[in-house]
């Protein structure tokens, strides 16, 4: 519950931004440079006078994209390749197993940086790396589950009824094994969440003067003594999407009868 | 758990070693320094690094010094000289000094490093000595004579460049260079005692110096503590006895702190912003000075640099030798700038801005100025790349725009003036900026001995090179650095030199 409270109260503020950010979040105005938090300025300003509060509602936007996006088509990718892998074992199982194994062997953020660093900095870049890497985790938990239901009497059943291959797979066996990737995919937002935040920090994502809370974190860094607010605001709100992620994958997880 | 157990140990260690560095700290005499980079050698000719500079200042001693004020050229290992009729021949009186072995610095050693920076495959300075015909022993071991091929109106002060350091010739040759640079024979006020590499150099007085008695300091500990927050923490907490480039963000603060001195050292350094002048639009000189008129210098001085940098109008900066004190200023207009580019067909303009990426004064400029040049209709780009690939690109002319800055090394305005518009190897400072008649006059000023005609040559390769907008001028900034109260004449000079022979802690 309160992670799906969290959740919705999120992606409204990122669906009313325009609405709801009393200031435009990339103007700058010197002349109101790191002042703390107030009334005018609730999460205080930047050091170009940008009012923080503006710039997070603003950024939700963007890592709520991210952490959708990140999420999606590795979850796509993943299930399609678990699903053949699972069902046809053998040789096709085999093959897609070690290009797995391959991929698990790299570091994550070191393969996914690379990929970056190939393809140029910005968020394009960052999906197509996610999609590239993070699949690897949906096929295994997908295989393993197709691997036992296709044993199970239905999908014998539907076999010895004659059903095309792709109908057992995708009608009968992929809704019942899905469940569990659905529950994963909750917590590997957070993971992509960060990581996204983690990408854009290091300057290799969202490129300024967009707002976005990694970059956020990473522009008020060298103020952190002196002006904490430019910090602390991007920072805490990273937590609590996070948080609001897990909860809600957890949540979702007791629903759908998965156990973690 | 396990990983657990090793962040644990790790973090021990890392408290262990604030805490040594503590001890040490407090151990009489021996000042530690935190600064943001490594030291990469000991050879002098082998680094162009400010980082390298400001360390062999501490540990070898040239034939002629730059005083305090950084203007004027001193007697350093070589206490008077003379110069003959036609200019072309330089006679050095070396005065009594030994190296760190206790080995006499003759005129040998003195003629064996200037041919070294001037001949060797890994010097990266020999261009700069070229000028020099023969260096040789004279009637006595203290005498050196130097020949030029022409005449040469920065020679002098080139000598007070740390890459023309007096090596040990029979060190060199003995140890080879390679173990010199790890393990080198000092004649400067301090030594070498031990090199960890990455972390810190520890320097220990020099008995055999020539000036020791001038030497307050048992030691120096240069530190290197790449992160602002944590080098100004470990000052404040008292683990450093000083620190050097102090973000202009903190001083305010640090001001404020009872036990802690804020010292701004007038310096050399100028940002600037540098144009491709072979992209596009970029080619026309109208463009560039709609760019030039387009970016408030002043906001930036304000909100980077917090007031503490100056607006800068020449690349030869304010108080340097040949400064153009009128110099043309284009006002920040951003109308005018927008309807020039119009006229000059380069509306909706759209440039490729290559940031450092990390260098927290490299992305606020870049912020500032993305927002300052949207406002004349022009777009920029930015790009944050790795500084060790930014040089790249900026070589390879993968760039629009991009901000640099140039530290003098000599106090000769040649040196500089060559690199950026003597058509040099580096293609004016990666710009591609042409116009012989500058090139011309470098090369005249170079060899013109007469300082008034010489002043006004500077000043016309100043005016013509503003007028083409080479680049464009941002700010001067000081040397900033912060030191423990009981820490005395800690002090550099427009150069970056640290006169560490006269620094005090108490």
């Amino acid at each position: 519950m309160i992670g799906a409270t969290i959740l919705l109260v999120f992606v409204l503020a990122a669906l009313l931004a325009p609405y709801i950010s009393p200031y435009d979040p990339v103007t700058q105005n010197t002349d109101l440079r790191l002042q703390g938090p107030s009334w005018a300025h609730l999460f205080g300003t930047d050091n170009f006078g940008r009012d923080v509060f503006s710039r997070v509602i603003w950024g939700l936007r963007v890592d709520l994209q991210i952490a959708i996006l990140g999420v999606v088509f590795p979850f796509i990718i993943g299930t399609l390749v678990g699903t053949v892998a699972g069902f046809f074992g053998g040789l096709v199982d085999a093959i897609l197993m070690r290009l797995i194994d391959v991929i698990l062997a790299f570091p994550f953020l070191v393969l996914v940086l690379s990929i970056i660093a190939i393809l140029g900095p910005g968020l394009t870049s960052f999906y197509i790396a996610m999609a590239l890497v993070g699949w690897v985790s949906y096929a295994r938990l997908i295989r393993a589950q197709v691997l036992v239901l296709k044993n199970s009497d239905y999908a014998v059943a539907a076999v010895s009824l004659g059903f095309s291959r792709a109908r057992i797979m995708f009608r009968h066996l992929l809704p019942n094994a899905v469940a569990g990737s659905v529950v994963f995919s909750m917590s590997d937002a957070v993971i992509v969440l960060l990581n996204g935040a983690a990408i854009s920090y290091l300057g290799l994502g969202v490129q300024p003067p967009i707002a976005e809370w990694g970059i956020m974190v990473a522009e008020g860094q060298p103020f952190i003594t002196t002006a904490w607010w430019i910090t602390l605001f991007p920072g805490l709100s990273i937590v609590v999407l996070a948080f609001g992620f897990s909860l809600f994958g957890d949540a979702l997880g007791d629903v759908l009868g998965v156990k973690e | 758990m396990m990983k657990n157990k090793w962040v644990k140990i790790g973090l021990v260690a890392i408290m262990a070693g604030l805490s040594l560095g503590a001890g040490m700290a407090e151990a009489a005499g021996i000042l530690t320094i935190g600064r943001r980079g490594v030291s990469t050698t000991f050879d002098p000719i082998k680094t162009a690094q400010n980082v390298d500079f400001w360390v062999f200042s501490n540990v070898y001693d040239v034939l002629v010094r730059v005083d305090k004020s950084g203007k004027v050229l001193e007697p350093g290992l070589a206490e008077s000289w003379t110069v003959s009729e036609d200019g072309l021949t330089y006679t050095f009186k070396l005065r009594e000094a030994k190296f760190s072995d206790g080995s006499p610095i003759t005129a040998e050693d003195a003629a064996f490093s200037l041919q070294r920076i001037r001949d060797d495959e890994g010097s990266v300075w020999s261009e700069t000595y070229k000028v020099i015909d023969t260096a040789s022993q004279g009637d006595d071991p203290r005498t050196l004579v130097v020949k030029l091929k022409t005449l040469s109106a920065p020679f002098l002060a080139s000598l007070a460049m740390p890459g023309a350091s007096i090596l040990s010739k029979k060190g060199v040759e003995s140890m080879g260079a390679d173990a010199y640079a790890e393990n080198p024979i000092a004649s400067g006020a301090f030594m070498l005692k031990e090199w960890r590499r990455g972390d810190r150099v520890i320097l220990e007085k020099n008995p055999n110096f020539w000036e020791a008695g001038r030497v307050k300091l048992d030691g120096v500990e240069w530190i290197s503590i790449p992160d602002d927050n944590t080098r100004m923490l470990n000052v404040q907490a008292g683990q450093l006895d000083a620190a050097i480039s102090v973000p202009f963000s903190r001083v305010a603060e640090l001001k404020k702190d009872p036990e802690l001195v804020v010292t701004q050292n007038t310096s050399t350094r100028e940002d600037h912003l540098l144009i491709n002048h072979e992209h596009g639009a970029l080619a026309k000189k109208e463009v560039r000075e709609a760019l030039d008129m387009a970016i408030d210098k002043q906001a930036i001085v304000d909100t980077v640099t917090f007031g503490l940098g100056e607006v800068a109008d020449s690349y030869i900066p304010k108080g340097a030798l040949y400064h153009d004190a009128n110099a043309l200023h284009r006002a920040y207009d951003p109308e005018k700038a927008k309807q020039m580019l119009a006229d000059a067909g380069a509306s909706g303009l759209t440039l490729n801005y290559v940031v450092n990426a990390g260098n927290e004064v490299d992305e606020q400029i870049a912020v500032l100025l993305q927002q300052q040049l949207a406002k004349a209709g022009v777009t920029a780009n930015l790009q944050k790349v790795d500084p060790s690939q930014s040089w790249d690109m900026l070589i390879a002319g993968d760039y629009d725009l991009s901000v640099m800055y140039w530290t003098y090394d000599v106090i000769d305005p040649d040196q500089k003036t060559t690199f950026v518009l003597g058509h040099d190897s580096n293609m004016n400072y990666m710009t591609r900026y042409k116009n012989d008649h500058v090139k011309d006059l470098v090369a005249k000023a170079r060899t013109e001995m007469d300082p008034a005609k010489r002043e006004a040559m500077y000043m016309e390769i100043q005016k013509t090179a503003k007028d083409d907008v080479h680049w464009i001028d941002l700010y001067y900034s000081p040397f900033i650095s912060v030191t423990r109260k009981n820490v005395e004449n800690f002090y550099q000079n427009p150069l970056g030199r640290f006169f560490l022979e006269d620094t005090i802690k108490n």
